[in-house]
Protein backbone atom coordinates (compact mmCIF):
# COMPACT_ATOMS: atom_id res chain seq x y z
CA UNK A 1 0.00 0.00 0.00
CA UNK A 2 1.68 3.64 -0.65
CA UNK A 3 1.90 6.30 1.84
CA UNK A 4 -0.87 8.00 -0.48
CA UNK A 5 -3.62 6.14 -0.10
CA UNK A 6 -3.01 5.89 3.91
CA UNK A 7 -5.35 7.44 6.38
CA UNK A 8 -3.60 10.04 8.00
CA UNK A 9 -4.16 13.36 9.94
CA UNK A 10 -2.29 15.99 8.97
CA UNK A 11 1.52 16.24 10.55
CA UNK A 12 2.93 18.61 12.61
CA UNK A 13 5.91 20.52 10.76
CA UNK A 14 9.62 19.91 11.34
CA UNK A 15 9.48 23.91 13.43
CA UNK A 16 6.71 23.13 15.31
CA UNK A 17 8.17 19.38 16.51
CA UNK A 18 10.99 21.27 17.04
CA UNK A 19 9.29 23.97 19.21
CA UNK A 20 7.85 21.02 21.89
CA UNK A 21 11.40 20.30 22.11
CA UNK A 22 11.44 17.62 19.33
CA UNK A 23 14.19 16.75 17.49
CA UNK A 24 13.54 15.23 14.07
CA UNK A 25 15.55 12.43 12.70
CA UNK A 26 17.12 12.25 9.12
CA UNK A 27 14.32 10.43 7.06
CA UNK A 28 17.48 7.97 6.17
CA UNK A 29 17.67 7.32 9.58
CA UNK A 30 14.54 6.63 10.66
CA UNK A 31 14.17 2.98 9.97
CA UNK A 32 17.28 2.46 12.08
CA UNK A 33 16.76 5.16 14.90
CA UNK A 34 13.07 2.96 14.83
CA UNK A 35 14.92 -0.39 15.16
CA UNK A 36 16.83 0.68 18.72
CA UNK A 37 14.20 2.24 20.55
CA UNK A 38 12.05 -0.76 19.81
CA UNK A 39 15.13 -2.65 21.72
CA UNK A 40 15.09 0.10 24.26
CA UNK A 41 11.48 -1.07 25.12
CA UNK A 42 11.63 -4.25 25.29
CA UNK A 43 14.81 -4.38 27.60
CA UNK A 44 13.28 -2.11 29.59
CA UNK A 45 9.06 -2.63 29.36
CA UNK A 46 8.18 -5.59 30.27
CA UNK A 47 3.80 -5.71 29.20
CA UNK A 48 5.23 -4.75 25.84
CA UNK A 49 7.22 -7.90 25.42
CA UNK A 50 4.67 -9.85 26.62
CA UNK A 51 1.75 -7.84 23.95
CA UNK A 52 4.39 -9.11 21.12
CA UNK A 53 5.31 -12.45 21.84
CA UNK A 54 1.32 -14.10 22.97
CA UNK A 55 -0.96 -12.63 20.92
CA UNK A 56 -2.69 -15.99 18.93
CA UNK A 57 -4.74 -13.83 16.66
CA UNK A 58 -8.19 -15.01 18.45
CA UNK A 59 -9.49 -12.62 16.62
CA UNK A 60 -11.84 -11.46 19.55
CA UNK A 61 -10.62 -8.19 19.89
CA UNK A 62 -11.89 -7.07 16.30
CA UNK A 63 -15.78 -6.90 17.54
CA UNK A 64 -14.38 -5.31 20.68
CA UNK A 65 -12.92 -2.24 18.88
CA UNK A 66 -15.07 0.67 17.75
CA UNK A 67 -12.30 1.47 15.41
CA UNK A 68 -12.81 -1.56 13.63
CA UNK A 69 -16.51 -1.64 13.78
CA UNK A 70 -17.02 1.67 12.34
CA UNK A 71 -14.44 1.45 9.38
CA UNK A 72 -14.07 -2.54 8.76
CA UNK A 73 -10.65 -1.92 8.14
CA UNK A 74 -9.22 -5.16 8.94
CA UNK A 75 -5.97 -2.97 10.37
CA UNK A 76 -8.24 -1.16 12.58
CA UNK A 77 -8.62 -4.84 14.71
CA UNK A 78 -6.49 -4.28 17.60
CA UNK A 79 -4.38 -7.19 17.38
CA UNK A 80 -3.44 -6.53 13.79
CA UNK A 81 -2.79 -2.88 14.64
CA UNK A 82 -0.05 -3.82 17.20
CA UNK A 83 1.24 -6.67 14.37
CA UNK A 84 2.78 -3.00 12.45
CA UNK A 85 4.78 -3.39 15.42
CA UNK A 86 4.83 -7.53 15.76
CA UNK A 87 6.11 -8.05 12.41
CA UNK A 88 9.12 -5.53 12.57
CA UNK A 89 9.90 -6.98 16.76
CA UNK A 90 9.98 -10.89 15.37
CA UNK A 91 12.09 -9.24 12.29
CA UNK A 92 14.90 -8.53 14.26
CA UNK A 93 14.42 -9.62 17.85
CA UNK A 94 13.50 -13.02 17.31
CA UNK A 95 15.99 -16.05 15.96
CA UNK A 96 12.79 -17.17 13.87
CA UNK A 97 12.35 -14.26 12.09
CA UNK A 98 15.92 -13.74 11.64
CA UNK A 99 16.27 -16.54 9.75
CA UNK A 100 12.99 -17.26 8.00
CA UNK A 101 11.35 -13.87 8.01
CA UNK A 102 8.28 -13.30 5.59
CA UNK A 103 7.45 -17.32 6.23
CA UNK A 104 6.96 -16.18 10.08
CA UNK A 105 5.32 -13.18 9.83
CA UNK A 106 8.36 -11.50 10.30
CA UNK A 107 8.80 -7.72 8.47
CA UNK A 108 11.62 -5.53 7.58
CA UNK A 109 10.96 -1.53 8.62
CA UNK A 110 10.70 0.29 6.12
CA UNK A 111 9.83 4.22 5.79
CA UNK A 112 6.23 3.12 4.09
CA UNK A 113 5.67 0.85 7.41
CA UNK A 114 6.31 3.86 9.65
CA UNK A 115 3.85 6.05 7.41
CA UNK A 116 1.37 2.76 8.60
CA UNK A 117 1.73 3.45 12.02
CA UNK A 118 1.38 6.98 12.03
CA UNK A 119 -1.92 6.25 9.99
CA UNK A 120 -3.43 3.30 12.48
CA UNK A 121 -1.62 4.33 15.87
CA UNK A 122 -3.41 7.61 15.38
CA UNK A 123 -6.95 5.74 14.58
CA UNK A 124 -6.50 3.86 17.98
CA UNK A 125 -8.16 6.78 20.54
CA UNK A 126 -6.18 4.27 23.14
CA UNK A 127 -9.50 3.07 25.08
CA UNK A 128 -8.54 -0.27 26.33
CA UNK A 129 -11.73 -2.04 25.48
CA UNK A 130 -9.77 -4.50 23.31
CA UNK A 131 -6.98 -4.81 26.53
CA UNK A 132 -10.64 -5.38 29.05
CA UNK A 133 -11.44 -8.30 26.86
CA UNK A 134 -8.03 -10.05 25.60
CA UNK A 135 -7.65 -13.50 27.21
CA UNK A 136 -4.29 -13.43 27.76
CA UNK A 137 -4.32 -9.72 28.90
CA UNK A 138 -2.69 -7.74 26.41
CA UNK A 139 -3.45 -3.83 26.69
CA UNK A 140 -2.98 -2.83 22.72
CA UNK A 141 -3.25 0.29 24.10
CA UNK A 142 0.61 0.05 25.65
CA UNK A 143 1.49 -1.26 22.13
CA UNK A 144 0.00 2.48 20.17
CA UNK A 145 1.43 4.14 23.10
CA UNK A 146 4.99 2.52 22.18
CA UNK A 147 4.25 3.48 18.49
CA UNK A 148 3.08 6.98 18.99
CA UNK A 149 6.31 7.72 21.59
CA UNK A 150 8.36 6.67 18.45
CA UNK A 151 7.09 8.56 15.66
CA UNK A 152 7.46 11.55 18.10
CA UNK A 153 11.03 10.76 18.56
CA UNK A 154 11.48 10.42 14.70
CA UNK A 155 10.08 13.93 14.11
CA UNK A 156 6.27 12.91 13.49
CA UNK A 157 3.82 13.73 14.99
CA UNK A 158 0.19 15.48 14.78
CA UNK A 159 -0.49 18.98 13.69
CA UNK A 160 -3.35 18.86 16.46
CA UNK A 161 -1.40 17.04 19.10
CA UNK A 162 1.73 19.04 18.62
CA UNK A 163 -0.01 22.23 18.50
CA UNK A 164 -1.86 21.75 21.65
CA UNK A 165 1.23 20.46 23.53
CA UNK A 166 3.00 23.20 22.13
CA UNK A 167 -0.17 25.90 23.33
CA UNK A 168 0.38 24.36 27.09
CA UNK A 169 4.29 24.88 27.29
CA UNK A 170 3.92 28.73 26.26
CA UNK A 171 0.95 29.12 28.34
CA UNK A 172 -0.27 26.72 30.84
CA UNK A 173 -3.28 25.66 29.16
CA UNK A 174 -3.96 23.65 25.61
CA UNK A 175 -6.28 26.64 24.44
CA UNK A 176 -4.03 28.81 24.73
CA UNK A 177 -5.79 31.24 27.09
CA UNK A 178 -4.40 34.30 28.91
CA UNK A 179 -5.24 35.33 32.51
CA UNK A 180 -7.32 38.08 30.54
CA UNK A 181 -9.32 35.84 28.85
CA UNK A 182 -9.85 33.55 31.77
CA UNK A 183 -10.97 36.48 33.98
CA UNK A 184 -13.41 37.88 31.75
CA UNK A 185 -15.15 34.68 30.64
CA UNK A 186 -15.37 33.57 35.10
CA UNK A 187 -17.16 37.37 35.19
CA UNK A 188 -19.40 36.41 32.69
CA UNK A 189 -20.15 32.94 34.06
CA UNK A 190 -20.76 34.77 37.85
CA UNK A 191 -23.29 37.10 36.01
CA UNK A 192 -25.15 33.63 34.58
CA UNK A 193 -25.46 31.95 37.36
CA UNK A 194 -26.37 35.40 39.12
CA UNK A 195 -29.19 35.31 36.78
CA UNK A 196 -30.28 31.72 36.84
CA UNK A 197 -29.63 31.19 40.34
CA UNK A 198 -29.82 34.55 41.90
CA UNK A 199 -26.71 33.43 43.80
CA UNK A 200 -23.09 35.32 44.20
CA UNK A 201 -20.73 32.82 43.21
CA UNK A 202 -17.09 33.78 43.14
CA UNK A 203 -14.35 32.36 40.00
CA UNK A 204 -10.67 32.51 42.15
CA UNK A 205 -8.19 33.00 40.09
CA UNK A 206 -4.23 32.86 41.66
CA UNK A 207 -5.78 33.46 45.29
CA UNK A 208 -2.58 33.13 48.07
CA UNK A 209 -3.81 30.56 50.78
CA UNK A 210 -6.40 28.92 49.21
CA UNK A 211 -7.03 25.14 50.55
CA UNK A 212 -8.28 23.84 46.93
CA UNK A 213 -6.57 24.24 43.84
CA UNK A 214 -9.10 23.39 41.23
CA UNK A 215 -7.65 22.08 37.72
CA UNK A 216 -10.43 22.42 34.84
CA UNK A 217 -10.25 21.71 31.57
CA UNK A 218 -9.06 24.79 29.60
CA UNK A 219 -12.04 23.62 27.06
CA UNK A 220 -14.45 24.15 29.62
CA UNK A 221 -13.61 28.07 28.58
CA UNK A 222 -15.08 28.01 24.96
CA UNK A 223 -17.04 25.16 25.02
CA UNK A 224 -18.33 23.92 28.67
CA UNK A 225 -19.82 26.91 30.81
CA UNK A 226 -22.05 24.33 32.65
CA UNK A 227 -19.05 22.59 34.08
CA UNK A 228 -17.17 25.44 35.05
CA UNK A 229 -20.35 27.29 37.19
CA UNK A 230 -20.81 23.55 38.57
CA UNK A 231 -17.76 23.44 40.09
CA UNK A 232 -17.61 27.20 41.21
CA UNK A 233 -21.56 26.46 42.60
CA UNK A 234 -20.14 23.04 44.50
CA UNK A 235 -17.31 24.64 45.82
CA UNK A 236 -19.42 27.94 47.01
CA UNK A 237 -22.04 25.37 48.22
CA UNK A 238 -19.77 23.95 50.90
CA UNK A 239 -17.88 26.77 51.57
CA UNK A 240 -14.55 26.00 50.37
CA UNK A 241 -11.11 28.17 50.40
CA UNK A 242 -10.64 27.00 46.67
CA UNK A 243 -8.58 28.90 43.50
CA UNK A 244 -8.11 28.07 40.39
CA UNK A 245 -4.47 28.86 38.83
CA UNK A 246 -3.62 30.84 36.06
CA UNK A 247 -0.36 29.19 35.33
CA UNK A 248 -1.48 25.86 34.60
CA UNK A 249 -5.29 26.01 33.87
CA UNK A 250 -5.28 22.58 32.18
CA UNK A 251 -6.78 19.14 33.14
CA UNK A 252 -5.33 17.38 30.03
CA UNK A 253 -2.13 16.35 29.57
CA UNK A 254 -1.39 15.96 25.87
CA UNK A 255 2.36 14.87 26.77
CA UNK A 256 0.54 11.80 27.63
CA UNK A 257 -0.74 11.33 24.03
CA UNK A 258 2.57 11.58 22.50
CA UNK A 259 5.51 11.82 24.68
CA UNK A 260 5.24 10.71 28.13
CA UNK A 261 8.85 11.41 28.35
CA UNK A 262 9.84 15.11 28.68
CA UNK A 263 6.38 16.59 27.98
CA UNK A 264 4.18 14.51 30.21
CA UNK A 265 6.33 14.99 32.67
CA UNK A 266 7.15 18.88 32.40
CA UNK A 267 3.41 19.24 32.99
CA UNK A 268 3.58 17.24 36.17
CA UNK A 269 6.50 19.21 37.63
CA UNK A 270 4.63 22.67 36.86
CA UNK A 271 1.44 21.63 38.44
CA UNK A 272 3.33 21.17 41.74
CA UNK A 273 5.54 24.21 41.05
CA UNK A 274 2.14 25.86 41.16
CA UNK A 275 0.11 24.31 44.24
CA UNK A 276 3.35 24.32 45.98
CA UNK A 277 3.63 28.22 45.06
CA UNK A 278 -0.31 28.35 46.10
CA UNK A 279 0.71 26.55 49.28
CA UNK A 280 -2.56 23.99 48.68
CA UNK A 281 -3.46 21.36 50.66
CA UNK A 282 -5.50 19.30 48.16
CA UNK A 283 -5.45 19.31 44.47
CA UNK A 284 -9.21 18.91 43.09
CA UNK A 285 -9.14 17.49 39.01
CA UNK A 286 -12.17 19.06 36.55
CA UNK A 287 -13.87 16.51 33.72
CA UNK A 288 -11.41 15.14 31.97
CA UNK A 289 -11.05 11.29 30.98
CA UNK A 290 -7.24 11.29 29.69
CA UNK A 291 -5.95 14.27 32.31
CA UNK A 292 -7.18 12.23 35.10
CA UNK A 293 -5.54 8.83 34.16
CA UNK A 294 -2.05 10.96 33.43
CA UNK A 295 -2.57 12.77 36.55
CA UNK A 296 -3.90 9.82 38.92
CA UNK A 297 -2.31 6.67 37.84
CA UNK A 298 1.57 8.91 36.33
CA UNK A 299 1.77 11.77 38.84
CA UNK A 300 3.42 10.13 42.31
CA UNK A 301 5.89 8.01 39.48
CA UNK A 302 6.48 11.17 37.62
CA UNK A 303 7.06 14.31 40.10
CA UNK A 304 10.25 15.43 40.87
CA UNK A 305 8.88 18.10 43.28
CA UNK A 306 9.37 16.74 46.66
CA UNK A 307 6.70 18.80 48.18
CA UNK A 308 4.22 16.69 45.67
CA UNK A 309 3.78 13.95 48.05
CA UNK A 310 2.46 15.69 50.68
CA UNK A 311 -0.63 16.85 48.19
CA UNK A 312 -3.41 14.66 47.56
CA UNK A 313 -5.19 14.71 44.36
CA UNK A 314 -8.85 13.61 43.71
CA UNK A 315 -11.94 14.15 41.21
CA UNK A 316 -14.20 16.97 41.54
CA UNK A 317 -16.95 13.55 40.89
CA UNK A 318 -14.86 11.90 44.20
CA UNK A 319 -15.49 15.26 46.14
CA UNK A 320 -19.28 15.36 45.41
CA UNK A 321 -20.13 11.89 45.65
CA UNK A 322 -18.44 11.76 49.13
CA UNK A 323 -20.85 14.58 50.13
CA UNK A 324 -23.56 12.88 48.61
CA UNK A 325 -22.91 9.75 50.82
CA UNK A 326 -22.58 11.87 54.00
CA UNK A 327 -25.54 13.61 53.72
CA UNK A 328 -24.29 17.32 53.32
CA UNK A 329 -25.61 18.12 50.01
CA UNK A 330 -29.38 19.26 49.72
CA UNK A 331 -30.22 18.21 45.84
CA UNK A 332 -33.51 18.88 43.92
CA UNK A 333 -33.56 16.15 41.55
CA UNK A 334 -36.38 17.42 39.72
CA UNK A 335 -34.59 20.17 38.51
CA UNK A 336 -32.84 17.52 36.22
CA UNK A 337 -35.72 15.61 34.78
CA UNK A 338 -35.33 14.67 31.37
CA UNK A 339 -34.40 11.62 30.73
CA UNK A 340 -30.83 11.01 31.27
CA UNK A 341 -27.91 8.63 29.76
CA UNK A 342 -24.18 8.31 31.06
CA UNK A 343 -21.53 8.16 28.85
CA UNK A 344 -18.30 6.38 30.32
CA UNK A 345 -15.21 7.73 29.48
CA UNK A 346 -12.98 5.24 28.56
CA UNK A 347 -10.15 6.48 30.73
CA UNK A 348 -12.07 6.92 33.67
CA UNK A 349 -13.62 3.40 33.84
CA UNK A 350 -11.08 1.56 32.15
CA UNK A 351 -8.08 2.82 33.91
CA UNK A 352 -8.90 4.35 36.93
CA UNK A 353 -12.32 2.80 38.73
CA UNK A 354 -14.29 5.82 38.07
CA UNK A 355 -17.33 3.63 37.58
CA UNK A 356 -19.89 3.65 40.22
CA UNK A 357 -18.54 7.55 41.80
CA UNK A 358 -20.11 8.93 38.40
CA UNK A 359 -23.18 6.49 39.31
CA UNK A 360 -23.78 7.69 42.89
CA UNK A 361 -23.95 11.02 41.72
CA UNK A 362 -25.85 10.93 38.85
CA UNK A 363 -28.44 9.33 40.21
CA UNK A 364 -28.74 12.22 43.38
CA UNK A 365 -28.97 14.98 40.68
CA UNK A 366 -31.36 13.28 37.88
CA UNK A 367 -34.90 11.54 38.21
CA UNK A 368 -34.99 9.62 35.06
CA UNK A 369 -31.77 7.74 35.02
CA UNK A 370 -31.01 5.23 31.84
CA UNK A 371 -27.78 2.71 31.66
CA UNK A 372 -26.38 2.28 28.12
CA UNK A 373 -25.90 -1.19 26.72
CA UNK A 374 -22.97 -1.91 27.57
CA UNK A 375 -22.42 0.52 30.36
CA UNK A 376 -19.23 0.95 32.96
CA UNK A 377 -16.08 -0.96 31.82
CA UNK A 378 -17.56 -2.62 28.93
CA UNK A 379 -18.81 1.21 27.55
CA UNK A 380 -17.82 1.85 24.09
CA UNK A 381 -15.62 5.04 23.70
CA UNK A 382 -16.90 8.18 21.69
CA UNK A 383 -14.51 7.88 18.69
CA UNK A 384 -12.30 10.76 19.89
CA UNK A 385 -10.10 9.35 22.87
CA UNK A 386 -6.43 10.46 23.06
CA UNK A 387 -7.52 13.80 21.27
CA UNK A 388 -8.09 12.03 17.80
CA UNK A 389 -10.20 15.09 17.04
CA UNK A 390 -8.99 15.89 13.71
CA UNK A 391 -10.49 18.03 11.34
CA UNK A 392 -9.48 17.22 8.06
CA UNK A 393 -11.83 16.28 6.21
CA UNK A 394 -11.05 12.59 5.65
CA UNK A 395 -10.26 12.12 9.54
CA UNK A 396 -13.53 14.33 10.21
CA UNK A 397 -15.37 11.88 7.86
CA UNK A 398 -13.26 8.89 10.33
CA UNK A 399 -14.56 10.30 13.42
CA UNK A 400 -18.44 10.39 12.38
CA UNK A 401 -17.29 6.11 11.06
CA UNK A 402 -16.01 5.74 14.36
CA UNK A 403 -18.39 7.39 16.67
CA UNK A 404 -21.27 5.08 14.98
CA UNK A 405 -21.11 2.55 17.72
CA UNK A 406 -21.59 5.27 20.09
CA UNK A 407 -24.46 7.17 18.27
CA UNK A 408 -26.28 3.41 18.48
CA UNK A 409 -25.87 2.95 21.76
CA UNK A 410 -27.43 6.88 22.84
CA UNK A 411 -30.56 6.58 20.65
CA UNK A 412 -31.37 3.05 21.63
CA UNK A 413 -31.49 4.77 24.95
CA UNK A 414 -34.34 7.40 24.59
CA UNK A 415 -32.44 9.72 26.74
CA UNK A 416 -32.85 13.81 25.84
CA UNK A 417 -29.47 14.03 28.19
CA UNK A 418 -26.62 13.02 27.00
CA UNK A 419 -23.94 13.25 30.18
CA UNK A 420 -20.25 12.98 28.84
CA UNK A 421 -17.97 14.02 31.81
CA UNK A 422 -14.55 14.58 29.68
CA UNK A 423 -13.85 17.46 27.43
CA UNK A 424 -12.96 15.06 24.41
CA UNK A 425 -15.91 13.27 24.67
CA UNK A 426 -17.51 16.45 24.77
CA UNK A 427 -15.39 17.90 21.67
CA UNK A 428 -16.15 14.62 19.99
CA UNK A 429 -20.02 14.18 20.76
CA UNK A 430 -21.26 18.00 20.11
CA UNK A 431 -21.01 17.85 16.15
CA UNK A 432 -20.83 13.55 16.52
CA UNK A 433 -24.96 14.27 17.47
CA UNK A 434 -25.33 16.41 14.96
CA UNK A 435 -23.43 14.01 12.60
CA UNK A 436 -25.78 11.29 13.27
CA UNK A 437 -29.24 13.17 13.87
CA UNK A 438 -29.37 12.50 17.64
CA UNK A 439 -31.65 14.53 19.41
CA UNK A 440 -29.82 14.76 22.57
CA UNK A 441 -28.33 17.57 24.59
CA UNK A 442 -24.46 17.21 26.16
CA UNK A 443 -23.70 17.60 29.37
CA UNK A 444 -21.06 17.21 32.01
CA UNK A 445 -21.87 15.76 35.14
CA UNK A 446 -20.96 18.56 37.40
CA UNK A 447 -23.17 20.77 35.39
CA UNK A 448 -26.09 19.02 36.68
CA UNK A 449 -24.91 19.04 40.01
CA UNK A 450 -24.71 22.73 40.15
CA UNK A 451 -28.71 22.85 38.70
CA UNK A 452 -29.57 20.47 41.88
CA UNK A 453 -27.98 22.17 44.02
CA UNK A 454 -30.64 23.50 46.84
CA UNK A 455 -30.07 27.06 48.02
CA UNK A 456 -31.52 28.08 51.56
CA UNK B 1 5.17 28.80 5.82
CA UNK B 2 2.92 28.82 2.76
CA UNK B 3 2.33 32.70 1.48
CA UNK B 4 -0.94 33.82 -0.27
CA UNK B 5 -1.78 36.84 -2.55
CA UNK B 6 -4.62 38.26 -1.42
CA UNK B 7 -5.76 42.32 -2.93
CA UNK B 8 -2.39 42.82 -4.39
CA UNK B 9 -0.69 41.57 -1.16
CA UNK B 10 1.23 38.75 0.35
CA UNK B 11 0.53 37.15 3.53
CA UNK B 12 1.58 34.10 5.29
CA UNK B 13 -0.66 31.62 6.40
CA UNK B 14 -0.12 28.70 8.30
CA UNK B 15 -0.32 25.01 7.68
CA UNK B 16 -4.29 24.82 8.11
CA UNK B 17 -4.90 28.02 6.07
CA UNK B 18 -5.01 30.17 9.40
CA UNK B 19 -3.36 33.58 9.23
CA UNK B 20 -0.34 33.30 10.95
CA UNK B 21 0.20 36.70 12.12
CA UNK B 22 -3.78 38.29 13.20
CA UNK B 23 -1.73 41.94 12.82
CA UNK B 24 -1.50 41.28 9.25
CA UNK B 25 -5.63 41.12 8.52
CA UNK B 26 -7.10 43.26 6.29
CA UNK B 27 -10.93 43.02 5.41
CA UNK B 28 -10.09 42.02 1.74
CA UNK B 29 -8.61 39.00 3.34
CA UNK B 30 -12.39 37.67 4.88
CA UNK B 31 -13.93 37.84 2.35
CA UNK B 32 -10.57 35.21 0.82
CA UNK B 33 -11.26 32.93 3.98
CA UNK B 34 -14.76 32.79 3.79
CA UNK B 35 -14.84 31.41 0.09
CA UNK B 36 -12.39 28.71 1.40
CA UNK B 37 -15.15 28.05 4.70
CA UNK B 38 -18.02 27.60 1.55
CA UNK B 39 -19.67 31.22 2.20
CA UNK B 40 -19.93 32.78 -1.05
CA UNK B 41 -21.15 36.48 0.52
CA UNK B 42 -20.31 38.24 4.13
CA UNK B 43 -23.43 39.50 4.80
CA UNK B 44 -23.79 42.07 7.69
CA UNK B 45 -24.49 39.44 9.96
CA UNK B 46 -21.31 37.41 9.46
CA UNK B 47 -19.09 40.68 9.66
CA UNK B 48 -20.98 41.17 13.08
CA UNK B 49 -19.61 38.20 14.64
CA UNK B 50 -16.43 38.57 13.20
CA UNK B 51 -15.59 41.86 14.28
CA UNK B 52 -16.77 41.22 18.04
CA UNK B 53 -13.97 38.44 17.54
CA UNK B 54 -11.58 40.60 16.24
CA UNK B 55 -12.41 43.00 19.41
CA UNK B 56 -12.45 40.44 21.92
CA UNK B 57 -8.95 38.91 20.82
CA UNK B 58 -7.69 42.88 20.86
CA UNK B 59 -8.36 42.91 24.41
CA UNK B 60 -8.40 39.66 25.98
CA UNK B 61 -5.52 37.81 23.21
CA UNK B 62 -7.91 34.49 22.87
CA UNK B 63 -11.55 33.70 21.11
CA UNK B 64 -14.39 34.27 23.78
CA UNK B 65 -16.42 31.67 24.80
CA UNK B 66 -18.89 30.97 22.60
CA UNK B 67 -21.86 31.02 25.05
CA UNK B 68 -20.50 34.99 25.85
CA UNK B 69 -20.08 35.47 21.98
CA UNK B 70 -24.14 34.36 21.62
CA UNK B 71 -25.40 36.70 24.16
CA UNK B 72 -23.41 39.88 23.68
CA UNK B 73 -24.55 39.46 19.73
CA UNK B 74 -27.81 38.52 19.83
CA UNK B 75 -27.21 35.78 17.96
CA UNK B 76 -28.43 32.67 18.43
CA UNK B 77 -25.73 29.54 18.40
CA UNK B 78 -27.92 27.89 15.83
CA UNK B 79 -28.05 30.76 13.56
CA UNK B 80 -23.75 31.20 14.23
CA UNK B 81 -23.61 27.16 13.10
CA UNK B 82 -25.79 28.36 10.01
CA UNK B 83 -23.81 32.01 9.19
CA UNK B 84 -20.29 29.28 9.54
CA UNK B 85 -20.99 26.05 8.51
CA UNK B 86 -17.44 25.17 9.87
CA UNK B 87 -18.52 26.58 13.38
CA UNK B 88 -17.49 29.57 15.35
CA UNK B 89 -14.36 28.53 16.77
CA UNK B 90 -12.70 27.18 13.26
CA UNK B 91 -14.70 29.15 10.52
CA UNK B 92 -15.38 32.36 12.00
CA UNK B 93 -11.79 32.83 13.76
CA UNK B 94 -10.00 31.88 10.52
CA UNK B 95 -12.03 34.79 8.12
CA UNK B 96 -10.91 37.21 11.59
CA UNK B 97 -7.65 36.15 11.26
CA UNK B 98 -7.34 34.77 14.45
CA UNK B 99 -5.10 31.64 15.27
CA UNK B 100 -6.85 28.20 14.92
CA UNK B 101 -8.10 27.40 18.59
CA UNK B 102 -6.47 24.19 20.08
CA UNK B 103 -6.93 21.40 22.46
CA UNK B 104 -10.28 19.69 22.91
CA UNK B 105 -12.54 21.98 20.40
Amino acid sequence: MSANALRQPKKANEALMRSVGCDPVPDDKKVEAAIQHIDEFRKKVRSFVMAMESCVKCGLCAENCHTYLGTKDPYNIPANRADLIRKVYKRYFTVQGRLFGGLVGAEELTLEMLEKWYSYFYQCSECRRCGHTCPFGIDTCEVTMVGRQILYWLGIGPQLHTATAGAILKTGNHMGLTKAGIEDTLEFLAEEIKDDYGIDVEFPVDKPESDILYIPSSADFMLNPGTLKGAAMFFKYVGANWTMTSRMTEAGNFGYLMDQNRIQRELVSRLFEEAVKLGVKKIVWGECGHGWRAAKMYIPTMSDYVGSRRIPITHIHDEVAALIEAGKLKLDPTRNSRKVTLHDPCNYVRACGHCDVMRTVIRAVTTDFVEMTPYKEQNFCCGGGSGILFDDPDMYQYRIQASQKKADQVRATGAEILCAPCSICKAQLYPMVKEHKLPVEVHGLIDLVGNALVWD
Amino acid sequence: MPMIEVAGKQVEVDEDGFLADPNTWFPELADYFAKTEGIEQLTEKHWQVVNYLKDYYAKNGIAPMIRKMCKDTGISLKEIYELFPSGPAKGACKIGGLPKPTGCV
